[in-house]
């Protein structure tokens, strides 16, 4: 069973605007699928959606194998979400707001507070449980609000910008849990960032979404497959024999786009065998963003 | 009941308590309608100069209405029937200060939508919310009738030298009319809570429901309508049955998406 299901689901809210336009995708469990786009490209609704939080126009999805729709409570049994509009309160400390959720979710006290005692130390915060959360910094709001998607064990977890507002020490930390959470507990993630270079780091497959509509979904090596300008290979030599398809790009700098692995050492013979002097070749393969770029710019030609 | 429930009323009673300023509103309407006023009255009738006039209108009451003296005559009036009036204020006032702050207050804190993530149904939250705003009614009710009493008794004893039992209308207003009124004011605030943006907005609609309060306490005193047990029990049953309306409707037609908008 596919741990998160979405069969042509579509948004159009009440004004007209249509927030997600037939998405079509399958999560593995154990997966860290990063949703990525710009913001207001759908990928808060998406979440609402998986959450039972908004009704789809068209279309459906499954979590777990259950349609949100119809019984939205037995998805959050099973699913911790971390938005920027789902806020713990003020006037309750670190532990208690923790400790609310716990309960909330049906964990026994005792049980409630081991976990809740466990994730403050993983997430940095056992300093600050005793205090409210009203003195809380941001960084430090989004760790609770991370704990409390966590307080249940779930199975799936919906992260949107799970990083915003961290330190780069707090990220790090966050990014090794969410790492922990799907190779050691086999917790499904589904992260929303339009920060694609974190995305590249953490995640295991891709969603790229841009006006709501679905441009491609894959791992790094299938989204590369889908974009005509592959591999960039860049050398630095000096006496660089004339008639190679090189772009010069600076003093002894030049850079070619290759197709595949085996022209790289024919290039170099080339060059050798030519009397040039070679001090350092690289092949940059294309980032995410790359991709991302080429697909929009793609999608803008074959609107024109 | 569930055990999440019973957290989200927990939550909610602490969400008053260490709220300053909900606490003191919460405190200030109940003081004034059981404590000072009653005193007020109670005063007034000891030290004020025999009025003829009083004296006439008391002479127009059915003989078993009489007390002993003048002064115990009057108070038991107005213990009677002149503060049952004044006391279904207070369910109004509690319930609006504890729904507006609890259903819309969540909302304009951020906070709705995460306890929309909880594995609870939107009914179930609301009953809880219900509940929360219910009980916290009824005890500032029960709490406010048992220290309206004591400081009465006492005055009452020491001015006058004797004690008065409160009539069988207390029963009607504490059992019935007030929990009734209370949650007729519950979901009212509720129903609109899904369209208000802010606590203002939602109590508005419970303050409507004080209007016919004042014509029940100007009733009373200018003597047009005398709440006697039956009218009482007639009031209660009527605002029982509406409640119980108005809980059934409200709490169908709330969807996830409704409330977060």
């Amino acid at each position: 069973m596919n741990a998160v299901a979405l069969e042509n689901l579509s948004k159009t809210y009440t004004g007209g605007k249509q927030a997600v336009k037939q998405i079509r995708l399958t999560l593995e469990q154990g997966e860290v699928f990063g949703f990525l786009g710009p913001n207001g490209a759908g990928k808060t609704t998406t979440v609402k959606l998986l959450n039972g939080m908004l009704a789809p126009s068209e279309g459906s999805c499954r979590v777990l194998g259950v349609n949100p729709a119809d019984e939205p409570e037995k998805v959050h049994a099973v699913s911790g979400v971390l938005t920027e509009h789902a806020q713990m309160y003020d006037n309750l400390t670190g532990m208690q707001n923790l400790l609310f959720y716990a309960a909330v979710f049906g964990i026994p006290a005792g049980e409630g507070k081991e976990r809740a005692k466990d994730l403050l130390r993983q997430l940095g915060l056992e300093e600050a449980k005793d205090r409210k959360l009203s003195a809380y910094s941001t960084g430090m709001r989004q760790r609770l609000s991370l704990a409390r998607a966590l307080i249940h064990r779930p199975q799936v977890l919906f992260l949107d910008e799970p990083t915003s507002g961290l330190d780069p020490e707090s990220a790090q930390n966050v990014n090794q849990l969410i790492r922990e959470l799907a190779t050691k507990e086999g917790v499904t993630i589904f992260l929303c960032t339009h920060q694609l270079r974190y995305a590249q780091e953490i995640c295991t497959r891709y969603g790229l979404i841009e006006e709501g509509r679905l441009l491609a979904a894959g791992t790094l090596e299938q989204l590369q497959g889908k974009i005509p300008s592959g591999t960039t290979l860049q050398i630095r030599a000096a006496h660089m024999p004339k008639g190679l398809p090189l772009r010069c790009i600076g003093k002894n700098q030049y850079e070619t786009t290759i197709q595949c692995g085996e022209e790289i050492p024919r290039l170099v013979r080339q060059i050798v065998e030519g009397g040039g002097d070679i001090y350092y070749v690289s092949e940059r393969k294309p980032s995410l963003e790359d991709i991302y770029f080429a697909l929009t710019a793609k999608k803008k030609e074959a609107a024109r | 009941m569930k055990s999440a429930m019973l957290a989200i009323i927990k939550k909610d009673f602490r969400g008053v308590t260490t709220n300053k300023n909900l606490f003191t509103a919460l405190l200030v309407v109940p003081l004034v309608l059981t404590i000072i006023l009653p005193s007020v009255f109670v005063l007034l009738i000891h030290f004020a100069p025999d009025d003829p006039d009083i004296q006439k209108l008391v002479d127009l009451l059915p003989q078993e209405a009489q007390g002993e003296s003048f002064e115990l005559t009057v108070v038991r009036l107005i213990l009677n029937f002149i503060l049952p009036a004044f006391f279904l204020m207070i369910p109004i006032m509690t319930a609006s200060i504890m729904a507006a702050s609890s259903f819309v207050g969540e909302k304009e804190r951020h906070t709705l939508e995460t306890l929309l993530y909880c594995p609870l149904t939107v009914k179930q939250i609301f009953r809880s919310k219900v509940l929360a705003s219910f009980l916290l009614s009824m005890m500032v009710s029960f709490i406010s009738f048992c220290a309206m009493l004591l400081v009465l008794e006492l005055e009452i004893f020491f001015l006058m030298g004797s004690l008065l039992l409160p009539g069988a209308n207390w029963l009607v207003v504490l059992l019935l009319v007030s929990p009734a009124v209370s949650l007729i004011a519950i979901t009212l605030i509720v129903r609109r809570s899904a369209k208000a943006q802010s606590v203002e907005e939602s109590q508005q609609s419970a303050v409507f429901l004080i209007i016919p309060i004042i014509l029940l306490v100007a009733g009373q005193f200018t003597g047009i309508l005398l709440l006697n047990i039956w009218i009482l029990l007639g009031i209660g049953v009527i605002c029982a049955f509406l409640a119980w309306l108005l809980l059934k409707n409200c709490m169908g037609r709330f969807t996830y998406e409704m409330l977060l908008k």
